[in-house]
């Protein structure tokens, strides 16, 4: 038995016998077979390292894991070498076996460190482009407010003045153009915002039904333009005031009316508004926009709340960048609700969407915001300071304070400036762009507020082309009182200012 | 006829040596990944500097993530090195200069070729992004997959092996 298992062992060693040239004197042949006086280093390139180490007596060398591969066999053995002064003894071990399996192991670990390192790299470069993608997008609408803005504000001053029939019919399709463009550069911040995680939504107290009622002219307005019915339906039971982001719950309604009335040539479109329940403080409204326009083919139907979607072939002549359901989608979404569209080609479509509100009581904090709204008469007239370094947005601003009779406007459009301003100028309120010639807003306004007591609390409204959220609360924990995201319409720059004087 | 000379091939897994090796001995290249262990040894004759012959003895090394966990004696009678890091993964050439320089201590006489393998997967603007990291160190950025600057590398360093 002993005997058998040495004879077996015998097979996985080869014992060769050379000169100190490398030639063989002798060998077993126990692995492979050689000849003798062949040259050892014609056997395998591997042996041609031994026309130097031979030369040397009395020294041991161990090789271990050498792939030998001969034609008729591939072997992965263990070599020692001990050499003499006229002969060197080599003794090869077969393990091929062993160094297989290995090699199986070594396969799997290192497939699976390459494929997370790639998978890392992956996720490394598209972090890198949507982070260019998002400043691109930041910094593009920044270039874009300050002449939008300009655009928007003179629009509306020249349609007060004394034009003709042509003239205004002109001025019209300049300003439609221009609330475009805007509605455009929203959208595709909003989308901007949604991808970067940064669209948070704004809970406060509203007026439900005051909300629908502006919803219900301004679309009405569109709708009859284009000689369309608008009907509209509210359920009774709607709750009065609901908590909210007001801001995005008027985006759903006037983004799903601009697409019916847009996709909409002859008929009606009905905006109807239901309360489906309400739970735990919280009503479920239901919102149906119904249009008798061109329809959606149902092959659509699942793709039409993508980015960038526009389902018909001559759709470059309608308005909209493509964008709008996706976000109306999302906004549903995080209110914990859901969106349905069913529609058939030339039949009408009709999009059903469920969000969530909370209950609100009539809330005092409401009727003084609603207050504000309204223009307050003073006796005396407010001294502004401007600090805008845009020769394009002072020249506007200047047009609208001015137009009111009740603001002397001072205009700076240096930061160093400013302090000395404030101090030499008895000023009620400081209007600033939020960046100026290498000062920002937050820096200038946490310099305002170290000032003495006298002039330290005088409000501060940025004019922001910087619209995120966090960009807006950095401003806030500067002490900016108040953020106005560029491009704004001279109502909503009255209001705030107006609000900020009180 | 001068003697065979020992070329090393070393670097990091999965950074291209065997494929390297495999176009230059072969002129073949298969993207089936196959993992190095110990060391495969091949060898060709090539002629250099006009018509002077010269056999390489080529070792392909296991690929290690640290070149001090070396077998040492792989190296014995090392003519050159050929140091392969691989240009699409930035863990195979972050410590380059350090390994770099562990070959220089200590096999300071022996002729060494860095090159950046797989430039089939980057660009030239990401060349001149990695100017800082590569240009000190590099002496040709090849691609085993289509065969560019393979036999310039092996000759070049055979040269300056005689």
């Amino acid at each position: 038995m002993l005997e058998f298992y040495k004879a077996s062992q015998n097979e996985k060693f080869q014992y060769i016998i050379v000169d100190n040239t490398g030639t063989i004197k002798e060998s077993d042949n126990g692995i492979f077979s050689i000849d003798n006086h062949k040259r050892l280093q014609e056997v395998h390139p591997f042996f041609e390292i031994f026309t130097e180490l031979l030369v040397i007596p009395n020294e041991t060398y161990e090789f271990s894991c050498i792939n030998l591969n001969f034609e008729t066999q591939n072997l992965v053995v263990d070599i020692s070498v001990k050499t003499q002064d006229n002969s060197s003894i080599v003794i090869i071990e077969n393990l091929t076996k062993h160094y297989n399996n290995y090699q199986l192991a070594a396969q799997g670990r290192n497939e699976s460190i390459i494929n997370s390192q790639i998978i890392e790299l992956k996720n490394e470069y598209l972090l890198e482009k949507e982070k260019f993608k998002n400043n691109f997008i930041a910094n593009f609408s920044h270039e874009l407010r300050n002449p939008l803005t300009a655009s928007l504000i003179f629009g509306n001053l020249l349609s007060e003045s004394a034009l003709n029939a042509e003239q205004k019919g002109y001025l019209n399709i300049i300003k439609s153009a221009n609330s475009d463009l805007k509605q455009k550069i929203e959208d595709i911040l909003d989308i901007a915002k949604i991808e970067s995680g940064k669209l948070a939504l704004n809970t406060s107290v509203f007026s439900l039904k005051a909300m629908l009622q502006d919803i219900v002219t301004q679309h009405k307005t569109l709708a009859t333009n284009k000689q369309l019915e608008f009907v509209s339906n509210f359920d009774t039971k709607l709750p009065e005031f609901a908590e909210g982001d007001a801001y995005r719950i008027k985006q759903i309604f006037d983004s799903l009316l601009a697409n019916a009335i847009d996709f909409t040539n002859s008929g009606r479109i009905s905006l109807h508004v239901s309360l489906n329940y309400t739970r735990a403080q919280k009503a479920n409204l239901q919102v149906k926009v119904i249009d008798t326009g061109c329809g959606i083919a149902p092959k659509h139907h699942d793709t039409i709340f993508e980015r960038f979607m526009k389902i018909e072939p001559d759709a470059q002549s309608h308005n909209g960048s493509g964008l709008g359901l996706a976000i109306v989608k999302y906004l549903i979404t995080e209110m914990g609700g859901t969106i349905r569209l069913d529609s058939s080609l030339n039949e009408g479509s009709t999009f059903t969407c469920n969000f969530n509100v909370k209950i609100s009581s009539y809330n005092s904090s409401l009727k003084h915001e609603l207050l504000d709204k309204q223009t307050p008469e003073r006796s005396e007239k407010q001294h502004i300071l401007l600090l805008e370094d845009s020769e394009l947005m002072q020249l506007t601003l200047l047009k609208i304070l001015a137009a009111t009779g009740q603001f002397y406007v001072s205009i700076i459009s240096k930061g160093e400036d400013l302090i000395s301003n404030i101090i030499d100028k008895d000023v009620d309120l400081i209007l600033s762009s939020n960046t100026i010639q290498g000062f920002s807003i937050a820096d200038l306004t946490t310099a305002i507020r170290s000032l003495p007591r006298e002039y330290k609390k005088t409000p501060v409204i940025a004019l922001s082309t910087e619209a995120y959220k966090q960009d807006i609360k950095r401003f806030k924990k500067a002490g900016v009182t108040d953020v106005i995201i560029k491009p704004f319409d001279e109502q909503t720059l009255l209001e705030r200012i107006n609000k900020a004087l009180k | 006829m001068s003697r065979p000379k020992k070329i090393v091939l070393i670097g990091h897994f999965g950074v291209g040596k065997t494929s390297l090796i495999r176009r230059f001995v072969e002129n073949t290249f298969t993207k089936d990944y196959k993992v190095t262990i110990g060391v495969h040894i091949s060898k060709k004759e090539i002629h250099i500097k006009g018509d002077t012959p010269l056999t390489l003895v080529i070792w392909d090394l296991e690929g290690l993530d640290d070149i001090t966990k070396m077998r040492t004696s792989y190296l014995l009678g090392t003519n050159g090195f050929i140091y392969v890091f691989d240009l699409s993964r930035p863990v195979t050439y972050e410590n380059l200069e350090a390994e770099l320089e562990y070959l220089k201590t200590n096999y300071p006489n022996t002729p060494t070729k860095v090159v950046g393998n797989k430039m089939d997967l980057v660009n030239k603007a990401f060349i001149e992004e990695n100017n800082g990291i590569f240009t000190p160190f590099v002496d040709y950025y090849v691609s085993a997959k289509l065969g560019s600057r393979v036999e310039t590398l092996f000759t070049k360093l055979a040269e300056a092996l005689i």
